[in-house]
């Protein structure tokens, strides 16, 4: 295990998890002194109904102030500034965000701006400008991946200058989160498998980063190990409870691991390619994962290697060399991919050509791959990757993983041998 | 009770290190000014920057400080070392002065010092990310490359700043940065 020369962990946020996890809700919220929640949430999850069960195990113990489900697909600065107005208005004093990562993040962009005061979001933006504690905050996660709920991050877009924007605080993180496998039973196949790639990516991106350190690298190795034993599974028995609750736990534990060690080149390029092209940012993960690690592979072979234990078994670890235990993760990072895309009929894509919109067309045509590549030069998560991501670079990844080819290791421009963590 | 008896504890003034990384800031500050004339990359960098950018990189709690912004020709300029009366809207501060030492002996690259939770941000990061990119290639030029290869991710190879364009930058950004306007940036600063 390697001890970095110096780093710090943090995460306060209280883990409830197990059936009937949502009825402790009224208790919950009394114990932090708050009566009047707002929930916060989209309208997929009103749609399938998950709000009646929130409701049903809230039963008459405690008064909503407001529905908010308007949160979008990316979340967005003013319909934060919006949502504010109507949580003031009503009269709320705490937030229950309930969705995926969209509606989590607007739920803290909201909490920030209720709790500090003011109307434009955009005065708290950056790593450190939340200072106080903010109103309680409740986080029911409705899929197994974004990590929201663990996160001291809020990334909510700028759509007129086509960026994401990340409010970073230790108070931007949730007060409690409730991982209850009710809330995650409806999520259709190619969401199983996109959200789970997207925690598959936060714990492995979390494990090889700059920021590693011996803390996170507990949670990675466990969330890896629980996603690859029960993922496959899921998508192929959606009624699995029992393994849609290791899902939403791993998903958890990543979002621990990744909030406190950042990421590297796999987000940079799917914020990116999100804030260009609206991708969904799971789809983006698992496209650009094994990109990640084939990029970083001379910087930090030894690391990624570890990885092969929880993701394979120790027999597989044991019986492959050391030095072919990297390449081995990303044979099997691929061979999850391909496994996923059979397992849904082809709606989990394995490389940029194959996103589609929902009017059938490309979503990334690769004539906006340049870009894409120029958006991951404003992208944050570049200063944590192993190795120095510049246009250029970002532009060679983007062209293999349109195509989904492996990459040309020919092309990457080596900065060094070891990272130094 | 004799409230003597529990005395208030004040923090050293470490002052050598102070007045280093003050140097430092003032002379990085002057080598941005002549960077986002000289050098195609950083000038390609400032044009994707806010029109109205002003930021600082200091060491908290209370300095030493560097203020840049951009100019409405599209350049950058060193603004010194005064906080007061300039409209900051990105504020880029190293937690302590010790931290800052790491950083500015080159001991941890930028990249490092950002991992290693040394930086608090306050404004835009995208423009954060932008500025420490600025920094990079400001230090390729500023500094000798044994030392420059322990302060950025990956010391530029040939095919991307070739050792004609190295010199002459290094030469050109020493002069604009070292020059008449350094002496000017002082006086008017302490004036």
């Amino acid at each position: 295990m390697l001890l970095p020369s110096f780093y710090d962990f943090c995460c306060r946020v209280k883990t409830i998890s197990g059936n009937k996890a949502l009825e402790k809700i009224p208790v919950l919220l009394a114990g932090m002194n708050a009566k009047k929640p707002m929930i916060v949430t989209d309208k997929g999850v009103v749609a399938v109904g998950l709000i009646d069960v929130i409701k049903k195990a809230i039963g008459t113990k405690l008064k909503i102030g407001a529905i908010f489900d308007g949160a979008p697909i990316d979340s967005d600065y003013k319909v934060v500034n919006a949502a504010a107005k109507i949580y003031r208005q009503k009269g709320c004093d705490s937030i229950i965000a309930i969705g995926g990562g969209s509606a989590m993040d607007t739920a803290k962009g909201i909490n920030i701006l209720v709790s500090l005061g003011g109307d434009n979001l955009l005065d708290y933006e950056g790593a450190g400008a939340v200072k106080k504690k903010l109103n309680p905050l409740i986080a029911i996660p409705t899929t197994s991946g974004t990590g929201s709920e663990m996160t001291l991050v809020a990334v909510i877009a700028d759509p007129e200058r086509k960026v994401k924007m990340t409010f970073v605080s230790y108070f931007v993180l949730p007060d409690i989160a409730l991982l209850d496998p009710r809330m995650t039973k409806t999520l259709p196949p190619a969401l199983t498998t996109s959200t789970a790639m997207d925690a598959m990516t936060h714990a492995i991106e979390a494990y090889f980063c700059k920021e590693k350190n011996p803390v996170s690298d507990s949670h990675s190795l466990y969330a890896i190990k629980m996603i690859s034993d029960n993922l496959l599974n899921v998508v192929k028995n959606p009624g699995d409870l029992k393994g849609r609750l290791a899902l939403a736990n791993a998903s958890a534990m990543a979002g621990i691991a990744f909030s406190n060690s950042m990421v590297g080149l796999v987000h940079n390029m799917g914020h990116s390619t999100g804030a260009v092209c609206h991708v969904p940012h799971g789809v983006c993960m698992s496209i650009f994962l094994p990109y990640g690690l084939e990029y970083n592979l001379h910087r930090c072979a030894d690391v990624i290697g570890e990885i092969l234990f929880p993701l394979a078994g120790p027999e597989v670890y044991a019986a492959t060399r050391k030095k072919d235990r990297a390449e081995k993760v990303i044979e099997l990072i691929r061979k999850m991919n391909q496994d996923l895309y059979d397992a849904t009929g082809g709606r989990h894509p394995r490389c940029l050509k194959e996103i589609m919109n929902r009017d059938g067309k490309q979503a990334v045509p690769q004539s906006i791959l340049p870009a894409i590549a120029k958006a991951t030069m404003m992208d944050g998560a570049r200063l944590y990757n192993p190795e120095e991501i510049l246009e250029y670079d970002s532009l060679m990844v983007l062209e293999h993983a349109y195509e989904g080819i492996p990459l040309d290791r020919s092309k990457i421009k080596k900065g060094g041998k070891k990272v130094a963590y | 009770m004799n409230t003597n008896k529990y005395p208030e504890i004040k923090p050293g003034s470490k002052f050598i290190k102070k007045v280093y990384c003050f140097i430092m800031l003032l002379i990085v500050g002057r080598a941005i000014e002549a960077a986002a004339k000289t050098d195609k990359v950083v000038k390609k960098e400032v044009e994707g920057l806010p029109n109205d950018l002003c930021f600082y990189l200091g060491v908290m709690p209370s300095g030493p400080y560097m203020v840049v912004g951009k100019t409405k020709e599209g350049g950058m300029k060193y603004l010194g070392w005064n906080l007061v009366g300039k409209k900051i809207n990105l504020r880029m501060n190293i937690r302590n002065i010790e931290a800052a030492i790491q950083v500015f002996t080159f001991q941890e690259s930028t990249a490092t010092a950002f991992a290693h939770d040394r930086f608090v941000v306050e404004g835009d990061l995208p423009t954060a990310t932008a500025i420490v990119r600025i920094l990079d290639i400001v230090e390729v030029y500023l500094l000798p490359k044994i030392i420059t290869k322990l302060a950025v991710q990956r010391y530029p190879k040939w095919s991307e700043m070739s050792p004609f364009r190295k010199w002459t930058g290094r030469f050109i950004i020493y002069g604009r940065a070292l020059g008449y306007g350094l002496v000017k940036d002082i006086i008017t600063n302490i004036l």
